[in-house]
């Protein structure tokens, strides 16, 4: 296990000198959007919160902790706090491999892709589209989080943004109970598979799907990606642990010790694996920690698109 | 010996909502707790009760362990928020080094 003091202090700094908490140049972390041919105005405002974007470089950076989690050199973590976020978050980036970085590219595309069969109005404005800081809320570094979220609150409501289509839990969350309690700023705020129209029942299988914690537990919304699959044809088998009750994928830990996101996932993976249908996940934590783990599972919107 | 601090619980105020006392130490948090941890998290919840500061500051480390998954919250008979208390302690936690800085 990491010293947390050195995990906080080294993510609260590069969120405050580069809004990114890995200190990557934002046009080298967002730029999925390139080939998607958005406009610029519209009824919703897409909003990745980065999350998906940033999963191959959070894959490269926990590989070099679980290996060094339990050598003498872990301690030597607590000076990553003085190294310049952008010096760190360019080297991040170029050892990160480019093929991972495509392929969740390619999720968010697939989200446009089955937003727009369901005649959904989204626009997207890249500049505007920035990380939550919600890793910094549950690490419990609040006053960084708060000053970070009051940043983009007023970013984006002097853009006039008023409706949001998220993809993840964890900035779904942010937005939607957390901005307007700390920065007082509310926005109308929706998951992505709460406006799908897909009514095609084109595609005859089972799934097991993985509900994350924030879906399932926080924000009570298991029952609306079931009902967007079963629009589809595809049925979800019951889980051991599911909505309310659902079993965490470990991902949360994988910062401060990824021997412990490990043991976690691994017990998730058994409850998952025990229905033998293939496992879908809508979380990008959850999603890379249980592959991590060697699971085969693809991601909610992979399966979606298989049916428009 | 511990040293307790009776104000602890004015302390955590700062930080949390402070389910605490509504504890009765019925362990359904741990036995729920995906760590499989002993104790954990209704130790903390018992240090808080008892004003324990300086046990809590000793094993600080520890807090980072929760995943803030929230099941603890959601099994509490007693309706009490042990995932907002554990979160409310890293906060405490994080300004006091920060402080010490």
């Amino acid at each position: 296990m990491y010293h947390p003091r050195d995990i906080i202090d080294t993510i609260a700094g590069n969120l405050r000198t580069t809004r990114n908490p890995f200190g990557i140049p934002h046009f080298l972390v967002n730029r999925w959007w390139r080939k998607a041919n958005l406009p610029r105005r519209g009824d919703a405002m897409l909003f990745t919160g980065l999350m998906y974007q940033f999963i191959p470089y959070i894959e490269t950076s926990t590989g070099y902790l679980a290996k060094y989690e339990e050598s003498p050199l872990a301690r030597y973590l607590r000076y990553a706090r003085y190294a310049p976020g952008y010096l760190s978050g360019l080297g991040l980036a170029m050892i990160t491999p480019s093929r991972e970085k495509q392929n969740f590219d390619r999720i968010l595309r697939d989200i446009v892709r089955i937003l727009k069969a369901s005649q959904v109005d989204l626009y997207y404005r890249p500049e505007l589209d920035r990380y939550s800081g919600i890793l910094l809320y549950d690490l419990g570094d609040q006053e960084t989080f708060v000053a970070h979220a009051r940043w983009l609150a007023n970013r984006l409501k002097r853009a006039g943004v008023r409706k949001l289509i998220t993809v993840d839990p964890h900035t779904t969350y942010a937005l939607k109970e957390l901005f307007p309690k700390y920065t007082g700023t509310s926005f109308d705020v929706h998951p992505y598979f709460e406006l799908l129209r897909l009514n095609g029942h084109t595609i005859q299988r089972t799934v097991t799907l993985h509900d994350p914690c924030f879906y399932g537990r926080y924000l009570g919304l298991s029952d609306v990606p079931a009902r967007a699959l079963a629009g589809l044809g595809i049925t979800c088998v019951e889980v051991d642990r599911s909505g309310a009750f659902t079993h965490c994928c470990g991902g949360p830990a994988e910062s401060i010790s990824p021997k412990l996101a490990g043991e976690v996932g691994r017990r998730r993976l058994a409850q998952l694996e025990a229905t033998g249908a293939p496992i879908v996940a809508m979380c990008p934590i959850c999603l890379a920690n249980l592959r991590k783990l060697g699971a085969d599972v693809q991601d909610l919107s992979s399966v979606m698109v298989q049916g428009i | 010996m511990t040293l307790l601090s009776p104000d602890f619980a004015e302390e955590l105020k700062e930080f949390s909502d402070d389910s605490a006392l509504a504890c009765f130490n019925c362990g359904t948090c741990v036995a729920i707790c995906p760590l499989i941890d002993a104790h954990f998290p209704r130790r903390m919840i018992r240090y808080v009760q008892i004003g324990a500061r300086e046990r809590i500051l000793e094993n600080a480390t520890e807090l980072w362990k929760c995943l803030h998954c929230g099941l603890c919250t959601q099994t509490c008979p007693r309706e009490a928020n042990p995932g907002e208390i554990l979160l409310g302690l890293k906060r405490l936690i994080v300004n006091h080094w920060r402080k010490k800085a």
